[in-house]
């Protein structure tokens, strides 16, 4: 009986020693995703979209029928949305070959240039204590891990881990994800540079610190990314200003940033591929 | 034959979980409500006492690790608490297992102390900075009571899981 116990005892504390070695492993600031991890993830995530499916199927079908009732109204006002549309696709075109001659005659790379990937949201966490969700593209379509994520509203998150046929992503309002992200505060014709220290879960926001006190930032001051730090290319909106304070020494400012993107409603997003030459600047 | 139906179940029963995501947290006058399903463990909780130990253990491990690697920030944390629980269980509960009654009390009440070990556990690491009272209101409870709702027709399908021939090769 003795024996037993102390055997007991043993594979407890071996258990206790490797669980402390696999949360260590987790938060360590890892580079890759090893093959194991991988293979575990895509056959999770694909076998996710294989038992979604029937139920998309189903939802879409009665989405249909709901959207249908009042339907001629956003026909019409899309309609006539419509009309102006060659106008500005027109413009659009213009601009950008203006603007490709001007960068080409100056030789400049620019940090506002990237390239978009759509990907479609497979899951979120499925015990709701961390906001993260997994994407159905992979290293396959070209994501690497720390490039930028965002909804057609704005900056979500930044990919953490890259699996052949899908990603894990992590939401910025979540306090795992310290990438110590740049931002750029456009309060008017003045310009604030911070850093993006946490989220706030008590007002849900972000809070933005180490701010230079220049002058109180107004509320409503919107905040992009300034792509000084990571992959994170320049100008991706992340949201608005809420509150602005002094710190506790008066040196600097912190602003509470409300999100611009909705962070329990994500379903398409598009993952932002920087352009490399802008990356050496 | 058990062992397949077993496997599939655990599966549909994670993928379940995770989609259990996209109707909760639920706005409440203005505060957010999680609703957090735990058929999984549930499930597993209820193998060790229709199935045996060696069954319960066995999906704990694989399907532990699978959730660990697929909500992907902290490895272990599942692994560990689903085998942990049912050990737990079918060593301080053993004598409890008379009727459902006292058996439904002994998985719910074990649901929610591995939901605040999660807690817990995210609490220490700094992942997460929800208060304590915010926790029991706004989850614990909330999740409580989903879990109670949906341990019956789990209770059905293990109860049915447990009748299921092992081998199609045994005909007794």
């Amino acid at each position: 009986m003795r024996f037993l116990n102390r055997n007991r005892m043993i594979i407890v504390i071996v258990s206790v020693i490797v669980l402390i070695l696999l949360i260590g492993f987790s938060l360590s600031d890892r580079s890759h995703t090893t093959k194991a991890e991988q293979f575990t993830a895509d056959t999770t995530a694909t076998t996710q979209r294989v038992i979604d499916a029937p139920f998309n199927f189903i939802g879409n079908i009665f989405s249909g029928i709901f959207s249908g009732f009042g339907a001629d109204k956003k026909i019409n006002e899309l309609e006539a949305k419509l009309d102006s549309l060659p106008q500005l696709k027109a413009d659009n075109e213009r601009l950008a070959e203006e603007n490709k001659e001007l960068k080409e005659a100056l030789d400049v790379s620019s940090k506002l240039d990237y390239e978009s990937i759509n990907a479609r949201v497979i899951s979120r966490a499925p015990d709701q204590w961390l906001n993260s969700f997994v994407i159905d593209k992979g290293q396959k379509d070209g994501i690497e891990e720390g490039m930028a994520v965002m909804t057609p509203k704005g900056l979500i998150g930044i990919v953490k881990r890259v699996n052949g046929m899908s990603s894990y992503v992590e939401i910025i309002a979540t306090n795992t994800a310290k990438e110590n992200i740049s931002v750029e505060i456009r309060d008017g014709k003045n310009k604030h540079y911070g850093t993006i220290e946490k989220y706030d879960e008590k007002t849900d926001t972000l809070l933005v610190n180490n701010i230079v006190n220049e002058g109180r930032i107004n509320k409503n001051a919107k905040v992009y990314t300034s792509g000084l730090t990571g992959d994170f290319p320049e100008g991706i909106i992340i949201g608005e200003v809420v509150t602005s304070e002094n710190d506790s020494y008066g040196l600097s400012q912190n602003a509470h940033v409300s999100l611009a993107s909705d962070i329990d409603n994500i379903d398409t997003v598009f993952v932002l591929k920087r352009d490399p030459e802008s990356l050496g600047d | 034959m058990r062992t397949i139906f077993l496997f599939l179940i655990s599966f549909l029963l994670l993928y379940v979980d995770i989609s259990f995501t996209n109707i909760s947290p639920i706005d409440v006058a203005g505060l957010n409500v999680y609703f957090v399903p735990k058929l999984l463990f549930m499930y597993i909780l209820l193998l060790s006492y229709y199935l045996g130990l060696k069954w319960s253990v066995t999906t704990a491990l694989i399907l532990g690790l699978m959730t660990d690697v697929y909500i992907g920030t902290i490895y272990g944390l599942h692994l560990f608490g689903f085998v942990l629980f049912v050990l737990f269980m079918n060593s301080a509960f053993r004598v409890f297992y008379r009727d459902y009654v006292t058996l439904f009390f002994v998985i719910i009440m074990n649901t929610f102390l591995f939901d605040t070990y999660i807690y817990l556990m995210y609490r220490v690491i700094g992942v997460i900075e929800m208060p304590v009272f915010d926790y029991f209101a706004l989850r614990a409870v909330p999740s409580l009571l989903l879990n109670s709702i949906l341990y019956i027709p789990l209770l059905i399908v293990v109860i049915i899981l447990s009748k299921i021939r092992k081998s199609v090769f045994n005909n007794r």
